[in-house]
């Protein structure tokens, strides 16, 4: 097997592995830590063609042989594929209750969710995490939301969510400690729905 | 077999950012992002072997490893103080490790590595305490089986506890811990906020710093986000409630920090001084004065005694 | 006059500069190689190997060296550096039955194929000091060669002897040699724990823990009388499978002792009366380990046999947390750490819960002492 004609196609990683991945994971961590509000990206990262930049960034930080990745089909490009499995050496399954992280497009068909493991009353750490690629992200009043991280309340909108998430999200809500937690991806911003927080439409 | 070693010219081989290798952190930081989005829980981590040992704060280590950039401020603590042989040793690791800029006051910090207190200056929104974590299970002392204390916490079965905090009551008259009092997260799960005093309990409360807990030998993370209730258990009719000290410190006066006994003599005298080293500091600064500071000639205590 | 505690920092170098000098001893006497431990102090080295989970004798010796003899010292220096290596490669499956024997006994069978290999073992000296090690050094020995060289064919007692009558529980090799096995320094311990985590951790356990547990079963505190099947010490090669190339390649040879033991069974009322075992297997040579590994996972097979757990020995969440000595010399240890804090809230409820029975022990004498103006009916 020739390895030249596998990378030749291949786009880059991070410029310095430890410190871009740092820079990814603490936006991570703060949306996480305050679901709602809204991070920057904080590098330049080259995207293959199905993913977007935020949603690359994101996996590079986080995934790797230890975490299996499922894509959604328009997710689910050559390109995508070689590159996870390029730059984070990470399985990917076509069986999304074996995901840890699941990654799809707000416009894809998103029925898909149900089925995302959400770990059990013992293990409730053992759950997979939703990376939503979206358009826009933004504080206006759409959805106000309230729980632990969260000073009083915060909005968000996030632009063409459809209403069977939040279907699905109030009965993920439900169900804590188990539960999926949310990263919404937008090309250059990210926010997150611990399974902690609580959603009022508005 | 042939065998290599690799030394480099200082006689060390040389270790990634922050010592450990990208894909331990990949693994803490996954486990922490579970960790904030579940409170209270003890999220499992595959620790690893540190360079120093368990029960030193190697859990505190791990996070801080994983959670440390270079542009980061690292402040270490011990018993609340940056000088002790352990918060200089940590210390020392990181700012060689990671390179990073280290410093002793609260406010300059980014991140805050404890064993045993929570600073007295009220943390913000960009600082992170990571705490030392020996025992991070509250039930342990109960029930040592961890396949059973798992099930407690699922059940959010947690009537042993309050039996003994009520036979506490029952025999002493009070609930008779003083540390790693245990509280309520976000009305869900019982946790141990690791061995500080319940004096810091109050702090932890809708905190707007992000909290995170490191139990390296015992191989568990977990986390309080931002503004999240934390609520000490108690019981109506015996409501918890923190140390109170009769003296002020001897060195800035201050009468709402957490006071070290220090005994000066073997005839019995003894003074009080606030642990937090950086809050007495910047107090003393500001030029409030306790009785036995050395600025006082007739410290306040000698002042009254002549005023007799 | 008080002033806070200041100089942590240099305290701390010049104590490692005390800790140098204490470690290299009386200048006059010739420093110590580490090819001199690695070689003259063999078992030393593979015990730091095994409880380390590194095979490498040069950096155990270097570790010994290091940590002034300290074995539990010598061993975290080990496990700390193995830490940050990253992992190239799974090896296959080790095959003991190829094992290139060095010694190699069985307690159960006077004879068998392959004959009885007494090899290097302290077994039959006399402990009697020699002081000619102390006063000359020693003559230059070569160890005579055998007249025949050893069967190339050493066959497992358990397996390929006893196992052909049906005699003893049978133990499936993994039908898929590719399957995963757990690796407890790669993700979290889960109970209860599978027999590959389990013995894991008992072959990187702490040899003195694992000693008096394996002990402790023969004395009742577990219903398991052994007899050792088959002892065996020496070297086996290592291989991987490297995914570019498709096929097996050889990286190396380890030394290894492994034992099998045979214990008492009873059946029940559906199963024949048949043998149970347990196994041990550790770096080097190191027969007192193997076979206290082998009692103790026999022990811990309790739940599977439907026994009664009875000894702590059978307890395996009790066994696998207490048995690494890096995680228990750190916590025992780390009490010597400052705890004046959480001391000084210990001392304030003290104090007060004196004082509120003294004053509660004089309110009733001043109740008791006062004249009651009408006796209790």
């Amino acid at each position: 097997m020739t390895l030249q004609s596998q990378t030749s196609d291949l786009l880059p990683g991070f410029d310095h592995a430890a410190f871009d991945s740092n820079a990814v994971f603490r936006v991570l961590l703060d949306a996480m830590s305050r679901p709602g509000c809204i991070y920057d990206l904080p590098v330049s990262i080259a995207t293959p063609d199905g993913l977007n930049a935020s949603a690359t960034a994101t996996l590079l930080a986080m995934a790797d042989m230890d975490t299996t990745i499922w894509l959604s089909t328009s997710c689910m490009t050559k390109a995508a594929n070689d590159h996870l499995k390029f730059h984070c050496g990470c399985p990917i399954s076509d069986d999304v209750a074996q995901a840890d992280f699941a990654v799809a497009r707000i416009d894809d068909d998103l029925s898909f969710i149900t089925r995302l493991s959400m770990g059990n009353a013992e293990y409730p750490d053992q759950s997979a995490t939703l990376i939503l690629m979206v358009d826009d992200i933004t504080n206006a009043p759409a959805m106000k939301l309230t729980g632990p991280g969260i000073k009083d309340s915060h909005d968000l909108a996030i632009k063409n969510l459809p209403a069977s998430f939040h279907t699905w999200r109030a009965e993920n809500h439900h169900m804590f400690p188990c539960g999926v937690d949310v990263i919404f991806a937008s090309l250059t911003q990210i926010s997150a729905l611990s399974r902690t927080t609580r959603i009022e439409v508005i | 077999m042939e065998q290599t070693v690799n030394y480099s010219a200082d006689g060390a081989t040389a270790y990634n950012f922050a010592y450990l290798d990208e894909q331990t952190k990949r693994m803490i930081r996954r486990a922490l992002l579970k960790a904030v989005a579940i409170p209270g829980y003890q999220v499992p981590f595959a620790g690893r072997e540190m360079p120093m040992p368990y029960g030193w704060g190697t859990g505190g280590v791990q996070v801080t490893a994983a959670v440390i950039g270079p542009n980061d401020t690292l402040k270490v603590i011990d018993q609340g103080a940056d000088d002790t042989t352990n918060a200089v040793s940590i210390r020392q690791f990181f700012a060689k490790t990671a390179n990073v800029a280290t410093t002793e006051k609260t406010a300059e910090a980014s991140i805050i590595q404890t064993r045993h207190r929570i600073p007295e200056k009220e943390l913000r929104e960009d600082q992170v305490l990571v705490y030392q974590v020996p025992i991070p299970e509250p039930l342990r002392f109960l029930e040592p089986r961890e396949t059973e204390t798992r099930k407690m916490h699922a059940l959010e079965e947690y009537g042993l506890m309050h039996v003994k905090l009520y036979e506490d009551i029952a025999r002493h008259g009070h609930i008779a811990t003083t540390y790693a009092y245990p509280v309520m997260v976000d009305d869900r799960y019982v946790m141990d906020p690791s061995p500080t005093p319940k004096f810091d309990n109050p702090k932890m409360n809708d905190m707007a710093a992000l909290q995170l807990f490191g139990a390296g030998r015992e191989k568990r993370i977990y986390a309080l986000p931002p503004y999240t209730k934390v609520k000490s258990l108690d019981f109506e009719d015996h409501p918890f409630e923190v140390q109170t000290w009769k003296d002020e410190c001897g060195m800035c006066g201050a009468r709402d920090s957490y006071l070290d006994e220090v005994i000066l003599d073997d005839q019995g005298n003894r003074m009080f001084v606030c642990s937090d080293t950086d809050y007495c500091s910047e107090r003393q600064e500001a030029g409030h004065r306790g009785p036995q500071h050395h600025d006082q000639p007739l410290g306040k205590a000698a002042r009254e005694k002549a005023a007799e | 006059m008080y002033v806070a505690v200041k100089g942590g920092e240099r305290a701390i170098n010049n104590a490692h500069r005390l800790l140098a000098e204490q470690r290299r001893g009386d200048k006059k006497v010739a420093e110590i190689q580490t090819d001199q431990i690695e070689q003259q102090l063999s078992l030393s080295v593979t015990r730091v190997m095994a409880e380390g989970s590194l095979y490498d004798r040069d950096l155990a010796a270097l570790a010994i060296k290091q940590a002034r003899g300290d074995l539990i010292e010598a061993i975290f220096l080990m496990r700390a550096y193995r830490t940050t290596l990253p992992r190239f490669a799974f090896s296959k499956p080790i095959k003991t039955a190829d094992m290139d024997i060095s010694r190699r006994i069985s307690a159960t069978f006077k004879d068998l194929p392959g004959g009885q290999i007494l090899g290097p073992t302290f077994d039959y000296t006399h402990r009697l000091l020699d002081f000619t090690l102390m006063a000359n050094g020693e003559e230059p020995l070569d160890a005579p060669c055998g007249e025949h060289p050893v069967d190339d064919h050493m066959p497992r007692v358990l397996d390929d002897i006893l196992n052909d009558e049906g005699l003893i529980q049978d133990e499936p090799v993994p039908v898929d040699d590719t399957a995963p096995v757990a690796d407890l320094t790669r993700e979290p311990v889960k109970f209860p724990a599978g027999r590959d985590l389990r013995l894991q951790n008992l072959s990187r356990g702490d040899e003195g823990f694992v000693l008096a547990l394996g002990y402790s079963t023969q004395r009742g505190y577990a219903n398991s009388h052994a007899f050792v099947g088959e002892i065996r010490y020496g070297s086996v090669s290592v291989e991987i499978e490297p995914e570019e190339l498709g096929f097996a390649i050889d990286i190396g040879d380890i030394e290894l002792t492994e034992c099998e033991t045979v214990n008492k069974f009873k059946g029940s009322k559906t199963k024949l009366p048949q043998f149970t075992r347990g196994y041990g297997l550790v770096f080097g040579q190191n027969e007192r380990k193997a076979i206290s590994m082998a009692l103790v996972d026999r022990a811990m097979r309790a739940d599977e046999m439907g026994e009664q757990i009875m000894g702590p020995a059978q307890d395996s969440e009790f066994v696998m947390e207490h048995s690494d000595n890096v995680q228990s010399t750190g916590f025992v240890e780390h009490i010597k750490l400052p705890h004046y804090v959480d001391f000084q809230g210990e001392l304030e409820l003290v104090r007060r819960m004196r004082t509120e029975v003294e004053e509660r022990l004089a309110k009733l004498d001043t109740e008791t002492a006062r004249p009651q103006p009408e006796a209790a009916e």
